[in-house]
């Protein structure tokens, strides 16, 4: 998702910059086992968000991923070190030779949450419904999907079009969930009343209070669930949600505003589990997006747009620790990478490259220098008219004053600016991404040719080669090779200036075991339950 | 009398329509994209071209306009971006705050009567003041922050209320009021500060009247000169500041459904305008304007059942 600081923002103080390693982020509060958990009971998670459309193909929101969690499973899945996992299949997928063609084998002997059989045909019917529904949100990230073929019930063939690594990374998230094709035919609004696989099944919805699902009688796994509900609760405020956590209304709660961290941290009720997510905040330069995103680029001659020079004194000017404890009370995780320090990409993709979390002042004064733009200035817009955005502007409007670049501020509410970016409006702008499991979704999007994202109309023909080669190559080794080599060259050219990682907190109940957290930032809480 | 109720009603018509015109034409004058707003994460030019197409926003805006009137008038305010039918969750959302507003004019009313034909029978007396300064406080207290200090106080700390939520009253009537006694008293807190002003001016206005002073020279018992006379004509005063308020209840709601999660018609008009859903949002607008017009519309009649002589004049006009 991209997001604006100010999404962040309004969470903004709720991330942490201690880089945990993945193994001690993931699974951040699962200390007691199985053993110690009743059965029964209801667990209230208080959302931060409210999801849209309950419809796997159609839905857009973070939080809906969380509520899909508990009654829509996967083909794959993510285990605690964002390493993908068989849920619905029993295997990593098989793939051909030539890369066009994906074998997927399903676990036999499952069923929907209305009773009928998980299939073959079911998968096939769920993909080309993604690929083919009007709207369908899966749509672009399935798309090499050319046909899929069930050729037995147990098992799945995908022929593709192009060779497209990041599909298996697809399949464990929206575009994996496998639909009910008797809900599908039944000709109603599937979001209204969803079908999956899953330990939970969709009961109700009260727009804009809450959503509940019950305890599946047709999970295959069904000893492992505890709870006989989970009711997701949609608690904008984030004051409320704190004060429904310690007054014990809620057990679990998303996403905790920093204010509110230190009073829970003390509260002997709760536990506060942190994740540094796989999203990233940074400076999306525009280079050339002249006439609109995905129209033809040519550089649109701004002082940043023109001199590489510029934008490596920009960046050099960016004292990355100083700009988490000045704006953001030092609980972000400073980084010069799209790809998180939680992802198992991060290590190989990002060795032996520099990042200098701490200003050059020096250098960057000598970049200026070198341009030949006797005072350069920037236009930097920031996604949100809040306090947070506000101080992370001037911030760095000081910084880049110090080595002789002006840059002057805009405010601007999100969507505007999100409008504005497209259109091509804008010298530098202050966004995020709420981060992907694989590379492919941090990376392509923004800065390939015909990346959807790309509103630095950054056009490099030899960048877009790496990526597309990432995107054909099967082996890991290869792609760690080439997204380094793809980072090298974004980091010398910059279309996009990476500042940090956000961390995220959650509050929950010492009363509830079983709450797992990862570095994707959703509240797993399908297998908790009520201590003993 | 019947005259009186269609010119009223005519006239209340035509603010609807004008009222149909300025939602409609607001909701468009929003800064952004709705269609980029609600295209999600990954904002896919198609998915953004899709949801144009569903909102009808790729069409010119007097289309958009009478199509979604036409629906509107067959009660088919289309369907939100959760996929649900926003008639649905509309009047699913209305009977909540209509309570919420009910209970709070309750617990204003009675408090701010009190108080104000106290203030007003012992003018310049320790009640008076106390009572005046009390209205003061009432009304400087912002709702968020009086919402806040009663949860941590009434939820957190004695845990005698449920910090947040709702539950219905035919579920469980108890249930329910636990959960809205202090949206309720939040809400009521900042109406009955208005009403003991309203109430005391009022009365202080009819204890000098001609009438008052009548009544008292006829050897009425003073309780029945307050309660029968002069509270009876202040009254209508005071009608008609409940009125007036409640449209800034429905307002105070949007903040105190916040602040207790409760999901009420405010909360919903504050979430429309979060998540750019056009649709969600003509219609709470809509039905907003709609039903400020209605009560408008009712405050009349109850003015005009209240003094006989508004009618008349009305009729005559």
């Amino acid at each position: 998702m991209k997001v604006s600081l100010g999404r962040f923002a309004t969470f903004s103080l709720v991330v942490l910059c201690a880089a945990a390693a993945g193994a001690a982020v993931a699974a951040a509060h699962t200390s007691r086992s199985a053993a110690d958990i009743r059965n029964g009971g209801t667990l209230t998670i208080g959302l931060a968000e409210e999801p849209d459309a309950l419809d796997p193909t159609l839905a857009r929101t973070f939080v809906g991923r969380i509520v899909f969690l508990s009654m829509c499973e996967k083909l794959y899945d993510l285990d605690s070190h964002l390493n993908i996992v068989p849920q619905l299949a029993t295997a990593l997928p098989q793939v051909s030779k030539d890369k066009l063609t994906y074998t997927i084998k399903l676990r036999k002997g499952v069923k929907f949450n209305d009773g009928t059989a998980f299939n073959a045909a079911a998968v096939k019917q769920t993909l080309e419904r993604d690929l083919t529904l009007k709207g369908s949100v899966r749509a672009s990230e399935i798309s090499p999907i050319k046909t899929v073929d069930a050729p037995n019930t147990s098992t799945v063939v995908l022929h593709l079009s192009s060779p497209y690594s990041p599909l298996t990374a697809q399949l464990a998230d929206r575009a994996g969930m496998i639909l009910s094709p008797k809900a599908l035919n039944a000709g109603g609004t599937f979001a209204q009343s969803p079908v999956c696989v899953g330990p939970f099944m969709f009961k109700d919805r009260v727009a804009g209070d809450h959503i509940t699902v019950v305890k599946s009688p047709y999970y295959y796994d069904k000893a492992k669930v505890h709870l006989a509900s989970i009711v997701y609760r949609i608690m904008t405020d984030p004051s409320s949600r704190t004060q429904a956590l310690r007054a014990g209304d809620i057990q679990v709660e998303d996403r905790i505003q920093s204010t509110d961290v230190p009073t829970l941290q003390k509260n002997n009720g709760v536990t506060v589990p942190k994740a540094v997510t796989i999203g990233y905040q940074g400076l999306t330069i525009n280079i050339g997006n002249k006439n609109g995103l995905l129209k033809p680029y040519s550089n649109v001659g701004s002082d940043i747009a023109k001199s590489q020079f510029i934008r490596s004194a920009f960046d050099a000017a960016l004292d990355r620790t100083t700009i988490n404890k000045v704006v953001f009370g030092g609980l972000n995780q400073p980084d010069c990478y799209p790809i998180a320090p939680v992802s198992p990409w991060y290590k190989p993709t990002t060795k032996g490259l520099a990042c200098d979390l701490h200003a050059n002042v020096d250098l960057a004064k000598k970049l200026v220098k070198a341009s030949g733009i006797s005072s350069p200035s920037v236009n930097l817009m920031l996604g949100g008219t809040d306090p947070v955005n506000a101080r992370l502007g001037q911030v760095i409007q000081s910084m880049e004053a110090a080595v002789g670049i002006k840059v002057s501020v805009t405010p601007t509410e999100f969507t505007t600016a999100l409008n504005r970016a497209d259109a091509g409006n804008f010298d530098a702008f202050a966004v995020g991404w709420s981060g992907r499991v694989d590379p492919d979704g941090n990376i392509y999007g923004f800065v390939a040719t015909k990346g959807t994202l790309n509103d630095s109309g950054y056009a490099d023909s030899k960048l877009d080669y790496i990526l597309n080669g990432a995107r054909k190559s099967i082996s890991t080794k290869s792609r760690d090779t080439l997204y380094r080599a793809a980072m090298q060259i974004i980091h010398r050219q910059r279309p996009l200036i990476y500042l940090y990682h956000p961390v995220n907190y959650y509050g929950v109940s010492k009363k509830v075991a079983g709450v797992q957290i990862y570095g994707d930032g959703l509240i797993r809480a399908a297998f908790a339950g009520y201590t003993k | 009398m019947g005259g009186f109720l269609l010119r009223k009603a005519g006239a209340a018509l035509i603010v609807v329509f004008i009222s149909s015109v300025v939602v409609f034409a607001g909701v468009r004058a929003l800064p952004g994209d709705p269609a980029i707003a609600l295209g999600g994460e990954n904002r896919d030019p198609a998915v953004v071209q899709a949801i144009r197409h569903t909102y009808g926003l790729d069409q010119p805006l007097p289309v958009q306009y009478v199509k979604w009137v036409g629906r509107a008038l067959r009660g088919d305010l289309g369907l939100d971006a959760r996929q649900l039918p926003v008639a649905h969750t509309i009047v699913t959302r209305i009977p909540i705050t209509l309570e919420l507003a009910f209970l709070s004019v309750l617990i204003g009313s009675l408090i701010g009567l009190l108080a104000g034909v106290i203030a007003a029978v012992r003018r310049g007396k320790i009640s008076d003041h106390a009572a005046t300064t009390s209205a003061l406080v009432g009304l400087s207290l912002p709702h968020f922050w009086l919402g806040l200090m009663m949860i941590i106080l009434f939820a957190v700390d004695l845990h005698w209320l449920p910090a947040s939520g709702y539950v219905s009253f035919r579920e469980h009537p108890l249930a329910n009021l636990e959960h809205m006694l202090m949206p309720a008293v939040v809400l009521g807190t900042g109406l009955s500060a208005v009403l003991m002003r309203q109430t005391r001016s009022a009365m202080l206005t009819s204890l000098s009247a001609d009438y008052v002073r009548t009544a008292r020279a006829k050897g009425l018992a003073e309780r029945s000169v307050v309660g029968k006379h002069a509270l009876r004509n202040s009254l209508i005063t005071v009608t008609t500041v409940i009125g007036l308020q409640l449209g800034a209840l429905i307002s105070g709601a949007v903040i105190t459904e916040q602040i207790f999660v409760i999901p009420g018609f405010g909360r919903l008009t504050l979430e429309a305008i979060n998540q750019r859903d056009y649709t969600l949002l003509q219609g709470v607008v809509l039905v907003a304007a709609t039903g400020y017009v209605v009560v408008n519309l009712l405050v009349d009649v109850v003015y005009s059942l209240l003094n006989p002589r508004i009618r008349v004049s009305g009729a005559t006009q």
